[in-house]
């Protein structure tokens, strides 16, 4: 046997988060003619001025709500793939809702049904993997990935059919009248109230995961699934769940983005999104209070290399590598020492 | 022959065509899944075979040395994700993950630093060499369809036959299977495990890495996600071959003939063409849910 050290949790975060960063600086020392103007570019420039702030905050909210339906369905060892398509059919419901309501309606009425329908959207289509999983024996997995496949083509079909935007060039619906936008906060950037929802829903699940029997249950499943069936746990109705839930907050993270930052459904607006929030559930580490710092991370990496692509010639693609990287630290159970213990 | 009969024919020579790639990962991916580890990185692994493949044969102007390079660059990876997995013990989810997202990063990054452009990047590279003598070709129906294809087509199938031999019949692909069933009886038995499983990453990245590059060759070009999908396509004719290399490689069949379907209808009919892209998946979703029940 090969001698190993075993990490521990705050150790993998730390050593993640260090060499993404270490990373990231060494691409663009690779890349760039002025690395300095790069380095603060990617590190300073977020933080600068209000603009930038707020939409640094504005990119890592719907991280955070994503992020935190990953997790839960990780909580139940379920691997949501799907988050693509599900953030995809959530906002375009959020977009069929918003475009379609007559001018008059109190706009908070509109939110709530923008919010619920891109919620539900979401779930329906997680819930779908779940269904397989706990009745067919299908890997959730590759079912979410395909079923989002799916979800994603027939839901450009209609931006790009029916709901095309005729005066527009790009491919995309009308845009959504402003009084059905969200308010802003932090004008003029993009961040809104659905910060504070974010907020309100990652308390929320950490109160019903530490204080209720659902939580707890839902734990169990997670731990032992032969101890949770021999409790008497319905271990299939929590699969199904936790995947609804996981694909409801990926919808709802969709139809926010379509009522706020984007106020409009775009062809391919989720790309990278889907992934990342599983990155944000990974670097939280099981813990939803460590979704907010986790998903203020990943959108400080992905705002970091916009800029950079702005200024200096590096594609934003940097990023999937600075994710990957992270993902395989967190995930490492131990670190290998390279000679052998005297025993 | 009647224009009917010609669009049979082409849909059927096509389909000939797309199961190269589905075929060459899904041989590879079946050593890994019979040692044990459900290979979600096919999918990257080919979009790295894909590129470093193109990038190679387009530098070289010659396939062979195209070919080398898919091998190699998708083999690495699929060491890298077994290095992270086995020695670091890993999630092999999260690293397949991972190793999607990799990929994705690392062709897009370089595409944009080689080729200035994150759009499709155009190959002109010498003619596929033909399998079969020209004559055979001309053979009505059953020529251009059986007859028609490059060498790395036919290496598909030599590809997938030469893995059911070695995956019954040799010792090597014994100790991999075993260590799938029972990796604690090979460890006792005195051979390592871990061996097996890396053993079975190269297989992965071998076939991915080439089937990638069968993918550009196709289309003579590389695009990023080129893949789109195809990995985890050929993730499921594993499910639906039973995990026996030439029921899988009907499954690929299956899929390719539902992807040159999809591509005829595409230019052919009044449906909406992004609908009918959804019709590999969609066709791929029912066998994985058909598979699941057989259990």
């Amino acid at each position: 046997m090969r001698a190993e050290r075993e990490l521990q949790s705050p150790a993998r975060v730390v050593l993640a988060v260090g060499v993404s960063i270490a990373l990231a600086a060494g691409v663009l020392a690779l890349f760039s003619q002025d690395l300095g103007s790069a380095l603060a570019q990617f590190f300073l420039e977020p933080f600068s001025n209000r603009y930038f702030l707020g939409n640094y905050l504005a990119d890592a909210v719907p991280l955070m709500i994503a992020g935190l339906g990953v997790l839960i369905a990780f909580r139940s060892k379920n691997f949501n793939l799907g988050g693509e398509g599900q953030l995809y059919a959530g906002a375009l419901a959020a977009g069929l809702i918003a475009l379609r309501v007559p001018a008059g309606t109190a706009p908070v009425v509109v939110w709530i049904w923008v919010a619920v329908a891109g919620a539900l959207t979401g779930a329906a289509i997680g819930a779908l993997s779940g269904l397989l999983k706990a009745f067919w024996r299908v890997s959730e997995m590759i079912s979410s990935f395909l079923i989002s496949a799916i979800v994603i083509n027939v839901s450009d079909f209609f931006i790009t059919g029916p709901l095309q935007d005729p005066a527009s060039n790009f491919q995309t619906t009308r845009q959504i009248v402003p009084q059905f936008l969200l308010p802003r906060i932090l004008a003029p950037s993009k961040l809104d109230v659905s910060l504070g929802l974010a907020i309100v829903l990652i308390l929320v699940f950490m109160v019903v995961a530490k204080r209720t029997r659902v939580g707890f249950e839902l734990r169990i499943c997670g731990e032992n699934e032969e101890f949770a069936r021999y409790c008497g746990i319905p271990v299939a109705a929590y699969q199904v769940a936790a995947m609804a839930v996981s694909g409801g907050l990926y919808g709802l993270a969709g139809a926010l983005l379509v009522i706020g930052p984007q106020g409009r459904v775009m062809r391919g607006f989720s790309s990278g999104l889907g992934w990342s929030a599983i990155s944000v559930a990974l670097l939280a580490q099981g813990n939803e209070a460590g979704v907010v710092p986790a998903a203020l991370f990943i959108a400080f990496l992905s705002t970091g290399s916009d800029h950079v692509m702005m200024g200096s010639g590096v594609p934003s693609e940097i990023i999937s590598i600075l994710q990957a990287v992270a993902m395989c630290f967190i995930s490492a159970g131990a670190l290998p020492r390279f000679r052998r213990r005297q025993s | 022959m009647s224009d009917r009969a010609m669009i049979f024919v082409d849909i059927l020579k096509y389909t000939v065509v797309a199961a190269t790639p589905l075929l060459y990962a899904s041989i590879g991916g079946l050593f890994s899944e019979l040692a044990g580890m459900l290979n979600i990185a096919l999918e990257g692994l080919m979009g790295i075979g894909a590129f470093f493949g193109m990038a190679a044969a387009g530098l070289s102007h010659n396939v062979f040395i195209g070919a080398v390079a898919a091998i190699t660059s998708a083999v690495a990876a699929s060491l890298l994700m077994g290095a992270v997995t086995i020695r670091f013990r890993a999630n092999v989810f999260i690293v397949g993950l991972a190793i999607n997202l990799l990929a994705g990063g690392v062709t897009t990054v370089l595409s944009q630093r080689w080729y200035h452009t994150k759009a499709v990047v155009a190959f002109s590279l010498p003619a596929p060499l033909p399998a079969f003598p020209a004559a055979l070709a001309q053979i009505p129906f059953v020529g251009p369809i059986l007859f028609s294809h490059s060498v790395l087509t036919v290496c598909a199938w030599l590809w997938a036959i030469g893995a059911a031999f070695i995956i019954r019949n040799s010792r090597h692909g014994i100790r991999i299977r075993a260590t799938g069933m029972n990796a604690q009886a090979v460890s006792v038995l005195g051979y390592s495990p871990d061996r097996a499983r890396v053993a079975a990453m190269i297989w992965s990245g071998v076939g991915s890495g080439l089937g990638g590059f069968a993918l550009g060759l196709s289309i003579s070009a590389f695009v990023p996600n080129i893949v789109s999908g195809r990995g985890w396509i050929a993730l499921v004719a594993i499910y639906l071959g039973q995990k026996k290399p030439l029921w899988i490689a009907a499954s690929c069949l299956l899929f390719a003939f539902a992807e040159s379907l999809s591509n005829y209808v595409q230019g052919f009919s009044s449906i909406p063409p992004l609908l009918v892209l959804a019709l590999p998946y969609a066709v791929t979703l029912v066998s994985l849910i058909a598979a699941g029940n057989k259990k």
